[in-house]
């Protein structure tokens, strides 16, 4: 058997959890999803690594920030938790999805400038980190407070393999999510708007 | 937006935990001041001269095993004048079975023991828990400290461009290895960072690794590790689509030459050079020799011009040269020729005729250890150079270095079979035409 980081077990856990459809399950049987799926991560196949090892070569070691966000809405789905506001989240898609178009691009090697250099000389990037969460906590936006200090302490702690800050703050998955998510969301507010025009129209 | 004096209860806990968390970050990490280059290994003139009064040039084969496929191979000198090598063999390039060896060249006797296995998938997958489709282009480098290095790349998911880096370590100079773990050089789940090419050292014992990416763009970086191997910085050397494989060449403290490899069809060496120990470079230019999209090696030598092993060709790889530039890289010689097909075209030769001359340059290549490796190796022709009766010849992955005693170790892979060996001196390199 290979015994994986105890962050390899949680992302698989947490990733698929969020993926299942739950139905009508109580709290006690989502409870008990959760855990069933968190066994099939930790079981090792014919070769020895486990589900959750296969799941890490394809997404690596998931950014502290997917972790607590995968964590919150884990604990939402087992229904300890409401749901977070469509506000928070929107904040959230905004700021990761402008992290994403910051970092990616440039680390693909477009230009001479690559961002994900910050990351290994931090002390700018905390700086920047540390402003954000400030607005986040005037925003009232805990869940992205919760994000950024726990990343930031998972870096002083030297949690993960990496080296470089941007690692504990944003992942592909996570910059996917946050575009897709937030270009859902403008398609289905433009919708809204057009239909509340034609409505107004309709009106008059 | 919520006013400080309105603030809820969980916002009233977390600023002063926000102003602890990221103001140790900060503290924590500090810049950095980034190292001269090491000029130790760069030997000079007396030093040399004093070793080797007569030309000395050698040739052998590092492996032992005639049933691989030989791939990639680079050297380090050790200190009790003694050489390794590693590579990568198995079935064919990109196959499961393939694994990293490694050989010892003993002064004393002037001959290499027989290859080892020194990394499998299985090792890889089980110390990095990931799956591992496939492993590659091992570089070893003795560090000032005297611990030895050993990188190399492996895949999870896709190509070549899904690579990641991995790195061991060994305090006992080869004897024993720590376990192997991945290096994070990317942000795109840590895909897409190779290492072909002799990392170069920093007078604090940090190390200088060249390494590049080929998924959507092709260009190299400088990678700059500590003397314990963590990552202290990243610094660009060229982007765009069309150079890898980065060979450094450290001039003085502060300055260096890299030499790229050319990626797109058909073009020239690319260089560029840095002037601050490697943290800028300039934009890269198109040198003299041609490079049909394959791995060169370079030096300083005594006088302070640069001798490069390559594939100095318009397409293929059929002949490998030791080309001479002055450090400007303005003007370039030929050296020797080292290993070449006699087409001088590198057109596929009739096996009838091809025989003999490989026979010929077995021997020539071999030394005498390997020398009972040719039957063998004539049996397995067609698995290695021959396709329908017609044969290539194919030299290529030089890897060169500079000894402290002032003899250059050249190894290349040699007619996808074995990795050859070439020493030579400063008398020899003199004495050529």
């Amino acid at each position: 058997m290979i015994v994986l980081g105890l962050q390899a077990y949680i992302s698989f856990a947490l990733i698929v959890f969020a993926l299942v459809p739950l139905g009508r399950l109580s709290m006690a049987g989502r409870a008990m999803v959760f855990l069933i799926v968190l066994a099939l991560g930790i079981v090792p196949l014919p070769g020895g690594l486990s589900l959750a090892g296969y799941l890490r070569g394809f997404t690596d070691d998931l950014a502290i920030t997917t972790l607590v966000w995968l964590a919150a809405a884990a604990i939402a789905r087992l229904g300890y938790l409401p749901a977070w506001p469509l506000a928070t989240r929107r904040q959230l898609w905004i700021g990761f999805a402008l992290a994403a178009l910051v970092l990616y691009p440039a680390a693909l090697g477009i230009g001479m400038i690559d961002t994900y250099r910050w990351g290994f000389v931090p002390r700018g990037l905390i700086v920047a980190a540390g402003l954000l969460t400030l607005l986040l906590v005037l925003l009232r936006n805990g869940l992205g407070v919760s994000m950024l200090i726990a990343a930031t302490a998972a870096f002083i702690l030297d949690l993960k393999p990496s080296d470089n800050f941007w690692d504990y703050l944003l992942d592909p998955i996570l910059a996917i999510y946050a575009i897709v998510a937030l270009a859902r969301d403008l398609i289905i507010r433009l919708r809204r708007r057009r239909s509340n025009g034609s409505a107004m129209v309709a009106r008059n | 937006m919520a006013l400080i004096t309105d603030l809820n209860r969980w916002q009233k806990w977390a600023l002063p935990t926000l102003v602890i968390v990221f103001t140790l970050a900060w503290i924590q990490h500090p810049d950095y001041e980034m190292s001269n280059f090491s000029t130790d290994l760069i030997v000079s003139a007396e030093q040399s001269s004093s070793v080797d009064k007569t030309p000395v040039f050698e040739e052998r084969f590092a492996s032992s095993d005639l049933d691989e496929f030989v791939h990639s191979p680079s050297i380090t000198a050790l200190p009790d004048g003694g050489l390794m090598s590693v590579w990568f063999a198995g079935s064919r390039e990109g196959a499961a079975d393939v694994d990293i060896r490694s050989a010892r060249y003993d002064a004393e006797t002037g001959q290499w023991g027989s290859e080892k296995v020194l990394v499998t998938r299985e090792m890889t997958r089980q110390a990095v828990g990931k799956p591992i489709r496939k492993l590659g282009n091992p570089v070893i480098a003795l560090a000032p400290d005297q611990r030895l290095w050993l990188f190399y790349v492996s895949v999870s998911i896709g190509g070549w461009a899904g690579s990641a880096i991995n790195v061991m370590v060994s305090e006992d100079l080869g004897a024993t290895w720590s376990e192997p773990h991945q290096l994070v050089t990317t942000p795109f789940v840590n895909i897409s960072t190779l290492v072909r090419t002799t990392p170069v050292f920093h007078v604090d014992g940090s190390i200088g690794l060249p390494v590049y990416h080929e998924f959507l763009g092709k260009f190299p970086e400088y990678l700059y590790l500590d003397s314990n191997g963590h990552i202290e910085d990243k610094f660009r050397i060229a982007d765009g689509t069309n150079s890898l494989q980065p060979t450094v060449v450290p001039l003085d403290e502060k300055r260096a030459i890299a030499l790229l490899r050319y990626a797109g069809d058909e073009g020239h060496v690319l260089a560029t050079m840095t002037e601050d120990a490697g943290q800028t470079w300039q934009e890269e230019w198109a040198v003299a020799p041609w490079n049909p999209n394959s791995s060169l090696s370079a030096v300083r030598t005594d006088e302070g011009s640069l001798l490069v092993a390559q594939n100095n060709l318009i397409d293929g790889r059929f002949r490998l040269s030791l080309d001479k530039a002055t450090s400007n890289l303005s003007s370039w010689s030929v050296v020797a020729h080292l290993d070449a097909s006699p087409d001088p075209l590198g057109n596929p030769i009739p096996r009838l005729e091809y025989e003999p001359i490989m026979k010929q340059k077995f021997i020539s290549s071999s030394g005498t250890e390997r020398k009972g490796l040719l039957t063998g190796f004539m049996g397995l022709l067609d698995y290695r150079v021959c396709r329908s009766d017609m044969c290539d010849f194919e030299y290529e992955y030089p890897s060169l270095i500079r000894a402290s005693d002032g003899r250059y170790h050249l190894v290349y892979a040699w007619n996808n079979s074995f990795i050859k060996h070439v020493t030579f001196n400063t008398a020899w390199l003199e004495s050529q035409p």
